[in-house]
Parts: structure tokens; sequence; C-alpha cells
């Protein structure tokens, strides 16, 4: 308990300055536990009214980062700052713009649905009561709202979990691991109500989830996490478009043509050619998948035909490439190449 | 306040509420009529002085039960893990654990009031099975009296409590806050009376060498936090404070009532105390 922050009164000097639209903001943020050091200067900048995907493998320091922002956790270092204004531990009062689900739901269990959400609106802000029976409606959990908790299954403990982070209409919703076993029906609700809360509402939400394609199809800015440091963070497009890529196969003899088509459609990034081998023919372009029919169209026009065309890189890919916790990138030739994907382009002009 | 009816709320609905207080209430017909029927004495049925065995019973056994109590109560908390959302949600720690004892200090109030009209009840059924005299509960200063033992007793039970609270809390822990609490609530009773052993070994020494049998004390151990308060209980109407107490007032003196209250009062505020920073200070993982 080194830093200033720990002791409660006064704050380590940000690394850079705090951006007042953003709803979550750390500037190295370090949180060790004993001599394991959980989070190394997590620096996370959550834009305000938007759906934030934080990832990152496990122990990599996403739930301590969440408990960290709800109070649960003193940090050893750094700042955190809600809103634009830096938090401590102490401030408890901005928390009651803050709902939160961190790891498992837990509830009374001797407690009806209902009940627990009155015991738990009697913490924090004030809540209106009305507000029960809405929230409950939203997780489509009203109809087992009078039965105790202890009757019901995991993904009911969810919803009725993320109906108690969204109990007070706050402006920051944290939840951890929120799809953890809910049904799809549960999970398409949850991503309406979310967007609603989002799109609709212009609130924030922080989502951490193993559920790759869920973010995908959720978050509209994603930071990944690995070994308690933020290494990858901005727009889910952006990331895609950046690391999206498209492959293409086509005749070993049409590839030099080919190449100069693929290269002008991507004049500012690498492109790669196997031209030996089990794999030769095959082109990466580094385009966003989208443009892969554009890419067929582009080689038709000039009288190539692509034998094998697949768009590629998703935020998985994208997620095992950062963190390197994948042995095989689907998307990555897995033969030796004639040209490595490291090394500059080969035979294309 | 919305605090406290939200904490009285989940006493309501807890099954060990209910199965405590029915403990209770069964070990207080079985100890009536086991004592009306063993002693055959009119005296402990009769009034003012069968409040003692109620007192006896709602402020001793029941403390040892209230300790349980108040350790599950708040350390299940812990355990089901739902003080996250509490504190997640930007509740003061220290005004949450109040408003937990103070709810806590209510449910004991009813179980009190209650385990005292069945008590009285008990009077006349065992007078009535025995044919035993009973009299009126309202003999001699009859409200005044009962009023007495419940205003002398219902501290002690708050302080008994608060120590299994307090355990509770600093551990995390239910099971652990009931275990430890019960430990120290007999512990302390075992080692009082080993301790007044000690200091009856001593008086024996002295009557030996001819010196007899000279009151001394109160003792340091009289005010250990259990004990301190088996002498609140003593002083009220028709109290005896107890089978020790009764062997001990030949030996040493009782501690004064007003400072017996004092002591009382101090353990009460500093558990409170020691519950309030453990767990303004605890991180919650």
């Amino acid at each position: 308990m080194s830093s200033t922050f720990a002791q409660g009164s006064t704050f380590a000097q940000p690394a850079t300055p705090i951006d007042a639209d953003l709803a979550v903001a750390t500037r190295g943020l370090v949180k060790s536990y004993g001599r394991h050091t959980a989070l190394m200067g997590l620096d996370m900048s959550v834009p305000r009214g938007k759906v934030y995907g934080f990832l990152g493998p496990n122990g990599s320091g996403k739930t301590t980062a969440l408990r960290l922002f709800t109070g649960l956790l003193r940090p050893n270092a750094g700042t955190i700052a809600l809103f634009g204004t830096p938090y401590t531990w102490r401030d408890r009062k901005r928390l009651f713009r803050v709902g939160s689900l961190i790891e498992t739901p837990s509830f009374y269990p001797y407690m009806s649905g209902s009940e627990n959400l009155i015991v738990l609106g009697a913490a924090g802000p004030p809540t209106d009561p009305r507000r029960i029976d809405q929230v409950l409606e939203y997780v489509g959990m009203g109809g087992r709202a009078k039965d105790a908790v202890q009757t019901y299954s995991l993904g009911m403990k969810q919803r009725l979990g993320i109906a108690a982070a969204m109990l007070s209409d706050p402006d920051l919703l944290l939840l951890d691991e929120p799809a953890n076993g809910l049904d799809p029906g549960g999970m398409v609700a949850m991503r309406e109500t979310l967007r609603y809360f989002t799109r609709d509402l212009g609130k924030t939400v922080v989502i951490s989830s193993h559920l790759l394609h869920e973010v995908e199809l959720l978050a509209d800015v994603v930071g990944i996490i690995d070994r308690g440091r933020l290494i990858s963070e901005g727009p889910l497009e952006q990331m895609l478009e950046e690391a999206g890529r498209v492959k293409v196969r086509v005749a070993i003899e049409e590839m030099g043509r080919a190449g100069a088509i693929l290269r002008d459609l991507a004049p500012e990034r690498p492109l790669y050619g196997i031209d030996s081998g089990d794999q030769a023919g095959w082109f990466t372009v580094h385009v966003a998948p989208r443009r892969a029919s554009e890419i067929n169209r582009a080689l038709g026009a000039a009288g190539i035909y692509a034998s094998g065309l697949e768009p590629g890189s998703d935020l998985e890919s994208i997620f095992l490439e950062l963190t390197g916790t994948g042995t095989t990138v689907h998307d990555r030739p897995e033969t030796a190449p004639a040209t490595p994907p490291d090394a500059p382009a080969a035979p294309t002009q | 306040m919305r605090l406290v009816r939200a904490e009285l709320l989940k006493i309501r609905r807890r099954q060990a509420t209910w199965v405590m207080l029915i403990l209770s209430l069964f070990l207080l017909v079985v100890l009536f009529l086991l004592g009306s029927v063993t002693f055959q004495l009119a005296g402990i049925i009769e009034f003012p002085e069968a409040y003692n065995g109620i007192s006896q019973f709602a402020f001793g056994l029941g403390g040892l039960l209230a300790v349980v109590y108040a350790a599950s109560f708040v350390g299940s908390d812990w355990n089901w893990g739902v003080v996250r959302n509490v504190v997640a949600r930007g509740e003061s720690r220290s005004k949450y654990l109040l408003a937990k004892a103070a709810a806590l200090a209510i449910a004991f109030a009813i179980a009190t009031v209650i385990l005292y009209l069945v008590g009285i009840v008990l009077a006349f059924v065992a007078g009535w099975l025995f044919g035993l005299p009973v009299e009126s509960p309202l003999r001699g200063r009859g409200l005044q009296d009962l009023a007495d033992n419940l205003i002398l007793g219902y501290p002690v039970l708050l302080e008994r409590a608060a120590l299994g609270f307090a355990v509770a809390v600093v551990l995390r822990s239910q099971l652990a806050g009931a275990v430890v609490g019960i430990v120290f609530f007999l512990g302390e009773s075992v080692v009082k009376f080993t301790l007044l052993g000690a200091t009856l070994f001593q008086r024996a020494g002295n009557v030996i060498g001819g010196d007899g049998i000279e009151l001394s004390g109160p003792e340091w151990y009289q005010y250990l936090p259990v004990s301190v308060g088996d002498y609140v209980v003593a002083a009220a109407p028709g109290g005896s404070g107890g089978l020790t107490n009764i062997i001990e007032q030949f030996l040493i003196r009782p501690v004064p009532l007003d400072l017996a209250l004092i002591a009382v009062a101090i353990y009460l505020v500093l558990a409170m105390g020691v519950a309030i920073i453990a767990f303004d200070r605890q991180e919650i993982v």
C-alpha cells in the first residue's frame, strides 16, 4: 500500500488528462494481491453512451478492474475517474450512478426475486419501488418474481442479477460475464435490453465476457487486457477493419496479375501470397472481411476466377493473436508458406 | 430507516429466525416444567421470583442463542456474497452494519417479550400441574419488577449478541462467527469457573491457617464480557444471577450494578466499533 491513492486522501497524478466525456477512465491503475500483481498500470477509456467490450484471458485482471470501479477493492496506485471526475474508495455516492453485476449473481436464497430487489433497493441510491416490477419485466422474470431465489436456475439468477444492476436506473452498467447461463432467448433479450440502454437512453455499458461472438454483436468499443495491461483499445469496427483479411485463391499461373489487382485494393497494407506447396495460389489481403465480394468482383472483371474465397478475422482471431492464447489462428496458413506471413510480400508483381 | 426495514424483512424471511424462536420456546417449556417437577419449589414459579427463572433463561441461554443468531445473520452476507451488491451500490458500510444491528436489536426485543409472556403463562401451568402457589405477576411492585427485569436483561442480551456479530464481521463467515462466538461464550465461563476454583482453594488455605473467610473482590475476571452481564441480570428483582453467582457470593463481592452496566455498555460499543472498523477496511473479493 505504497500509493497515495490507497491511503484514501490524495491522488496519484494521472499520466494523461481524463476526458470529461468518458464514463470510466483509468490511468496507471495498479492492484496487487500480496505478491501477485493483477493490474499493472491499466489505462482504459470508456466513452459515454457506448457498449464497451472488456476482453481478456482468465486471470488477466478484468474482474479486479470491475471490483476497483465499484469500490470493493482499493487500488495500490493510479486513478479511476467516473464521468470525468476522479473517484476515491471513500467517494461512495459516485456509485449511485453505477449498476453492476460482478462475477456470479448473489442473492438471499430464502427470499423471492422481488424481495431481493426490495432489500437491495433500500441500499445505495433512492429507488422507486415501481422500478422493481419494471426491471423484472425487462429481464423476463415477471412471472417468477414471487418465487424463492433458491428455486431459480443459473440463467434465472443471471437475469435477476442484470435486473438488480439496472434497479436504480444507472448511467453506467458494469456487467461481468452477463451471458453466463443464459439460454439463446435470454442472450437475445439481454442484447436488445443493453442496446436500448445505450442507443435509446444514452447510457454506458461495460461488458466483460468470454463469449467473443456475443461481444462482437454488442460492443461499439473494445478493450483487450492481458496480464494486467490494456494491450488494445478502440472502436470495434475500426479494429476489425485494421485486423481484417480476406483470403482468396487463384490459379498459380494467374498469381502475378491477380497480385497487381489485389494490391490496388489495399495499397497501404501488406499483401501475402503463396506460390508453392499445398497452399499455392492463396493470397491474404488485409482488408475488412465485408470487402470479400469487392475482391471477387475485381478479379472477375479481369477474367480471373477465384477458386476459394474466405473472409477472415473476427474478434476471436484478433483476441487470440493479441493475447497469444491461441495455438493456431484459423485464418493463418498452416503449412509452411513460401512467403511467411511476417515476411515482406512475395511473388505478386 | 429503509435499511432497517429491509433488514427486518430479511430477519422475518429467514428460516433460522423461526427455528431459533421455536427452539427457545421449547427449551423454556422443558426447563420450566422440569425445574418445577424436580425441585417442587414454590419459589421457582412464585412471582416476582419466577421472573428470575425467565431472566436466567432469556438472558443466559438466550444470550448464547443470540450470539449464534447474530453471527449467522450478519455472516451470511459474506457467505452468500450479497455484501458485494450493497457496497457496489454505494451504500455506506457503517450505516449498513448499524442498520443490521438495529434490526437485530428490534428482533431480540420482540423475542424477549415473547419469551417473558410464554414464561409467565408457563409459571401458571406449572403451578396448576404441581399444585404450587404462583401468585400474581403483578404482585408487589408487579409491572415495575417485570420492567426492571427487561430493562436490565436486554442490554446484556445485546452485548452478547454484539460479540457474535463482531466476530462474524471480522472473520467474514457465519459459521466461523457462530463457532467462535460459542467458544468465546462457553470458554469464558470455563475460565471464570477455573479462576473461581483457584480463589476458593486460596480461601480454603486461609481458613485452615486460621484467618477465616473474608470477602474480597470484585476480581478482574468478574469483569469479563459474559460474566459481567450475569451481575446485571442478577441485580433485577428476584434475580440470583445463576449457580456460579450463588456459589461465588460466599467468596467474592459481586460487581456493583452501576459498574457492571458501564462494562456491558463498553463491551457493546467496543464490539460494534470493531465490527464497523473491520468492515470499513475490508476489501471484498
